[in-house]
């Protein structure tokens, strides 16, 4: 695995680009400061703040404005307004954002300007867009690394095939894209911590939808096998090894002892498959993704028969 | 241990046997039926038969060890031929008196 990459900050300029349709931003003023920098994966509405208040002020927070603190703003006499704004422009935030398409009062807008501060406006309210950007956030803050291997989507299986180069991960993927399944990407998958416990996997835009098949060349997968056998990303859930098998290599037998494969510090649940003349890698592969399948629904095949022949052996 | 004179007589070996106990206390299940076949499959060479009261499996074979569903106290007798089967039924009967590493 390559190093892990961890995102301390990205610039408003890319929040703005990234998520402006998403989040419905229309920027009002302050362009020159867009490429001021949040440096946190959080919002936050700055009430204390401009009652005066600025002990734990999180200025490096994206500060939203809502009903609340415009109304206070409002209310404040016209030569209060302007100190109040200096006052929080002054802890070096990164932009000010305005929800349910308030007005600015005038002053806010020549503030924003002579400091360089952007400042948006969205017509969400304050708890939807907050919803929202904190899940926007968390994705560019998400630790990053890439994976040799190819990651595909098996019934709503995220399975993702190791190997050496030439073990046959790439035949395999093209049986299982024939089979009806798809392909995230091939060969080199991007993989982000979306979550505690979730690794989300995608392609490369440059190659998305293609591969390369040894003795054919690169094909079109999109074209080849129509739209539905691609897919932008996909959560990981399983990951699946081949090695090429020699005699003695130890094989799991049962299905009972779990094993997990890290990537980026989440345990995702790893089969390790020898690879040997006359085994249809492809047909493993799915039926590897399947038992993940029946386990997440809370059954476990092994465990079951288990039980049932212990249970047998008991009543003897 | 025993080997007849009257085993068949294979050009890779003779016939040897052992009657080995199950001791620990859930039998042989899913995990000491693995760690049986994981023992035999590194004898390439050697035929394994297992037979409890009149059924009779394959030592190499998981699913035909759990079938012979052999709880605890039972008796199975390991029938090998082929180069090394004594060193193959003295590992089983190592593996066999350390109760598989279970109570």
């Amino acid at each position: 695995m390559a190093q892990a990459k961890l995102i301390e900050s990205i610039s408003v300029r890319e929040f703005y680009e990234s998520f402006k349709e998403h989040l419905q931003l229309d920027l009002v003023a302050g362009e020159r400061g867009l490429n001021k920098v949040i440096r946190e994966k959080s919002l936050n509405r700055p009430a204390l703040a401009l009652t005066g208040y600025y002990k734990y002020f999180a200025n490096k927070r994206i500060q939203l404005f809502g009903a609340g603190e415009m109304g206070y703003l409002r209310d404040s006499p016209e030569n209060k307004q302007k100190s109040i704004l200096e006052g929080i422009v002054d802890k070096h935030i990164p932009c000010l954002i305005i929800s349910r398409n308030l007005v600015p009062p005038p002053v806010m807008l020549e503030v924003a300007e002579e400091y360089r501060v952007p400042t948006f406006r969205t017509p969400q309210k304050s708890k939807d867009f907050t919803a929202e950007a904190t899940v926007l956030l968390e994705h560019k803050f998400a630790p990053r690394t890439t994976l040799h291997g190819t990651l595909l989507d098996i019934k709503g299986i995220g399975t993702l095939l190791r190997g050496k180069s030439g073990v046959g991960k790439s035949e395999c993927a093209l049986a299982l894209i024939e089979r009806g399944h798809s392909l995230v990407a091939d060969d080199l998958t991007y993989v982000k911590r979306v979550a505690e416990t979730e690794i989300v996997g995608s392609s490369a835009e440059l190659n998305r939808g293609y591969m390369e098949c040894r003795g054919i060349g690169i094909i079109n997968i999109a074209e080849m096998f129509g739209i539905r056998s691609v897919r932008l990303d996909k959560r990981i859930d399983l990951v699946v090894s081949f090695h090429e098998w020699v005699p003695g290599t130890p094989e799991e037998r049962t299905g009972l002892e779990e094993n997990f494969y890290n990537i980026l510090d989440v345990d995702v649940p790893h089969v390790e498959i020898p690879v040997r003349p006359g085994r249809d890698l492809a047909r493993l592969t799915e039926v590897a993704a399947l038992v993940q399948a029946l386990k997440r629904m809370g059954h476990d095949s092994a465990k079951e028969f288990n039980e049932r022949l212990i249970e047998a052996m008991a009543k003897k | 241990m025993e080997s007849g004179s009257n085993a068949p007589d294979k050009a890779s070996g003779q016939e040897v046997s052992k009657v080995l106990k199950v001791q620990n206390k859930m039998g042989i299940h899913a995990r000491p039926a693995a760690m049986i076949v994981r023992i035999s499959n590194k004898f390439s060479e050697v035929d394994l038969w297992v037979e409890k009261d009149d059924e009779q499996v394959n030592g190499k074979s998981i699913m035909g060890l759990m079938m012979l569903a052999a709880g605890h106290g039972s008796e199975l007798r390991f029938i090998a031929t082929g180069g090394q089967a004594e060193s193959l039924l003295n590992e089983l009967e190592d593996l066999f008196s350390r109760k598989f590493e279970e109570t």
